[in-house]
């Protein structure tokens, strides 16, 4: 039987497939330094917010991730441990056992799980800017997400001018300069975290999973000027405004050690609530 | 033709319909236009003592319309989506708000060829290298965006073709996947080839072929002695099956193998090991008697179209069918259902159905059905392999069917026995014995949890008071002494023909008799709580309305071997569905 030429094309058209297939055999590569760390001129700076929760099982390896990543990056990475979605940050009962009674989360945090649809950990908001059209990343693509932006040229430059720790309160100085002229409504938020909090956590890779003495790395307190911050550009502004905010706040009463705590202040578009500038001070550098 | 942009595709698709109808030649051919419509809101309460928090919209709104016109040759269709917000819970994966058009497609049909542009569901064999599908309650929607031709080039052969990008989320519109998904699938009907061979036998070959697309990006991953390492991700991850269905009519013998190569993904911790699973399924069947046998073993076999899905239940390119029954009665299909493990596991199956004819001394008068299902589902024996030494990063070794039957790699098993007769002209009884092993620390992620050994007894009984008015009741109970404890439930519908039904359930969890109950390992006081919920329905021809109010209990929902979390709610719930 004498095929027709479109039967050739045809098959040739199902055979494409065929040709796509990358077989890896060796696939370890050198680490590479994002970049992040030279140049010394301003820079866009990201903001990591880890979604976790002392229940989620699988956060431990997303945290491990954050960490993997600001070792590239250095402090051109910051990083924000929020803990939400009840089911995952809960204290379990019963309560008064000690084992993961914690109580982590925040009202921030409370708020930006609903605000974003934060339903499922462990996930990510980089600089809460989408990357592959979703806004919730996976913790495996975190490090394409901030390669996407870290390093940036920017218009905003932040940074703290005065931090002073004291009698269970903290008061702050944060400047604000633009180096280029912005359009839009920006906010600006100054959140409280605390590292090295050793406390119980679900990790599905330990045996027994549940960890007394895991090591929780910066943890969301709460904010010293309110969940979404407050107005830094409204309308627009122009290139070599500077901008000062001034705040004296008592630690919230969750702080269990203030020498691990760190301010973050971040400068986000009020519209796309997308981060445009970061920066972090520890209390002790 | 720019067709990526959703509002544009569904003008077009009505376009082109509607030119169709004006069509020199086509004067009798008049558009038919059909669809279906569900919507579905749930008033939330605040409820401490099952843990139900209510959102802060309080309500939650589930809401599509299908609409799809057929002209001659041409189809075309589209639905509508809103999510103001959506259900708790809803979907599995990464959520959907807002409201949009989720679906749309052109569909051009002559002879032998079939195209359609837009999107599509579709799947080879049984789905194992490849399967495109919905199912709307669990919030499951891989529904590719591309294009798909099928031909038919010899009587029984069958020739398709896909291509295109998966459903992710939703976002005021679809928002899809980054990978792009390519396949191709052959198969051949030996007794359409072969007029020797009779219409009542049969032998079915086919092959499939399908590779997922995604940037060669470098991947950071976490070694064992804390160090970070950085992977080359392949960007073509192709898989390919072979399966051969033989039919007769007694007979339907099915087998697929499957192969996928290295798709290292952050589901199997970024390893490099090709994925490989089989599975065989053989029934007989005559008169008053079924024999079903099965078996299958996934390794390494989750495939999705973006190599770090946000969660398994998204972009899934393939489906791996399970082995284990999907029970309906309330307790088993909703405590303990069980989901495969795509990344390992090794399943059998068994069952027996066999009637006792009237008249015998087990049939009785109308006769006595008796159906024996088994099945069990363990976890692969592997061997470890070194990340820290293994250059090639292949994570463990393994063979089919080599699986762990040891305690500790049993994920399930279900053993169980229906009994089910008509005593009399007006009621039918069926009693039902289950026995489950269920690991939750596996099959719904919780580590630490117990292997749960669990029995249940279900009695449903039917009575007809006449012909428009029917009592339908379940009582079931689950005794089990790890995880909630024990468990009754009760369930009664008296349906009023052709149009009413009303309805009350509840589920009773008093873990136990005693005073106090232990919960992981841990003495605690027993905890007794009711799940009541009642219904009213009203159906009428095409449109059906249902309204319940009650609690619900958080736990799993599962479809056809797909599960979600639900959240714990209470309140009230309004159902609508039509179809035209």
């Amino acid at each position: 039987m004498r095929t027709p030429r479109s039967l050739h094309a045809l098959a040739l058209v199902l055979a494409l497939p065929f040709a796509a297939c990358d077989k890896v055999e060796q696939p370890y590569e050198t680490v590479q330094d994002g970049g992040g760390n030279g140049g010394g001129g301003v820079v866009r700076k990201v903001l990591l917010e880890d979604m976790t929760g002392h229940r989620c099982n699988n956060c431990p390896a997303a945290a491990a991730q954050a960490t993997a990543l600001q070792a590239i990056h250095g402090e051109n990475l910051v990083v924000i441990a929020v803990h939400c979605v009840n089911g995952f940050a809960a204290p379990l009962p019963p309560i008064g056992d000690n084992i993961l009674d914690s109580d982590h989360r925040t009202p921030e945090g409370t708020a930006y799980e609903s605000a974003f649809g934060i339903t499922f950990l462990p996930t990510g908001l980089i600089s809460r800017r989408p990357f592959n059209s979703v806004l919730q990343i996976s913790d495996g693509d975190w490090g394409d997400a901030v390669n996407a932006i870290i390093g940036d040229s920017t218009a905003f430059h932040l940074w703290f001018d005065a931090l002073t720790v004291g009698g269970g309160s903290v008061s702050t100085t944060v400047k604000l300069a633009l180096l280029g002229p912005v359009t839009g409504d920006h906010n600006l938020v100054v959140a409280l975290t605390e590292d090295h909090i050793i406390d119980w956590q679900i990790d599905v890779n330990a045996t027994p999973p549940e960890v007394p003495d895991y090591e929780h790395r910066h943890m969301l307190r709460g904010n010293l000027n309110g969940t979404w911050g407050v107005p830094a550009i409204v309308g627009s502004a122009a290139a070599g405004d500077t901008l000062t905010f001034t705040y004296s706040n008592p630690l919230p009463a969750s702080v269990l050690n203030p020498d691990n705590c760190a301010l973050v202040a971040y400068v986000y578009d009020a519209a796309t609530k997308e981060v445009m500038q970061v920066e972090e001070r520890k209390f002790q550098p | 033709m720019h067709i990526g942009h959703p509002r544009r595709l569904a003008a077009i698709a009505l376009s082109a319909a509607w030119c169709a109808v004006g069509t020199p030649g086509s004067a009798q051919q008049l558009p038919e236009v059909h669809g279906n419509f569900s919507a579905d809101g749930q008033y939330y309460n605040d409820d401490p003592d099952i843990g139900a928090v209510p959102p802060p919209q309080t309500w939650g709104f589930n809401a599509w319309g299908n609409v799809v016109m057929t002209m001659g040759r041409f189809q075309a269709g589209l639905r509508l989506e809103s999510y103001e917000p959506s259900l708790l819970g809803y979907p599995a994966g990464t959520p959907y708000k807002g409201s949009g058009i989720g679906y749309r497609y052109i569909n051009y049909h002559q002879a032998d060829l079939d195209i359609t542009v837009g999107n599509f569901f579709e799947q080879f064999g049984q789905g194992m290298v490849f399967r495109s599908y919905e199912e709307r309650y669990l919030g499951v929607d891989n529904a590719m965006d591309g294009v798909r031709v099928k031909y038919r080039p010899l009587p029984g052969l069958y020739l398709k073709g896909v291509m295109g990008r998966m459903r992710l989320a939703f976002d005021d519109g679809t928002v899809k996947g980054e990978g792009l998904v390519r396949g191709a699938d052959a198969e051949l009907s030996i007794s359409e080839l072969d007029s020797a061979w009779s219409h009542n036998w049969n032998l079915i070959l086919g092959g499939s072929f399908v590779s997922k697309y995604q940037t060669a990006a470098s991947q950071l991953v976490t070694q064992p002695d804390g160090s970070v390492a950085q992977l080359e991700m392949p960007a073509n991850v192709g898989a390919w099956a072979g399966r051969l269905n033989f039919t007769s009519p007694r007979w339907n013998v099915y087998a697929e193998y499957a192969y996928k190569i290295n798709d290292p993904n952050r589901r199997n911790n970024y390893i490099y090991k090709p994925g490989q699973g089989l599975l065989v399924n053989a029934t007989y069947s005559t008169r008053g008697l079924g024999v079903s046998v099965g078996a299958h073993s996934y390794d390494n076999m989750l495939y999705q179209s973006a190599r770090n899905a946000p969660t398994p239940f998204d972009l899934n390119i393939n489906f791996l069918p399970p082995l284990t029954k999907q029970h309906t009665y309330n307790l088993p299909a909703t405590l303990y259902p069980y989901a495969t493990q795509p990344n390992g596991e090794v399943s059998y199956q068994g069952e027996v159905f066999y009637k006792f004819k009237k008249g015998t001394p087990l049939g009785g008068k109308y006769g006595t059905k008796i159906a024996l299902n088994g099945s069990t589902a363990v976890g692969l024996d592997t061997t470890g392999v070194d990340l820290l030494t293994d250059s090639a990063r292949t994570g463990y070794r393994s063979s089919l069917f080599a699986g762990n039957y040891d305690i500790d790699g049993k994920y399930f098993t279900d053993l169980n026995v229906e009994l089910r007769k008509r005593v009399s002209e007006t009621w039918e009884l069926a009693l039902t014995y289950l026995y489950f092993e269920y690991d939750i620390d596996v099959i719904q992620g919780k580590p630490g949890k117990p292997l749960v050994f669990a029995d249940m007894v279900v009695l449903e009984g039917l009575h007809n008071f006449n012909d428009r008015t029917s009592l339908r009741f379940e009582v079931q109970h689950l005794w089990t002494k790890q995880d909630l404890g024990n468990w009754a439930t009760a369930v009664a519908e008296l349906t009023f023909s052709p149009h009413w039904f009303v309805a009350a359930q509840d589920q009773y969890n008093y873990e136990t008799f005693g005073s106090t109950f232990i919960k992981d390992g841990k003495e605690v006081p027993a905890e007794r709580t009711h799940y009541p919920i009642g219904s009213v329905g009203y159906i009428r021809g095409g449109n059906r309305f249902q309204v319940n109010y009650g609690r619900q209990r958080a736990g799993i929902f599962c479809v056809g071997g797909v599960c979600r979390q639900v959240p714990a709610a209470n309140g009230l719930t309004v159902s609508i569905t039509s179809t035209f």
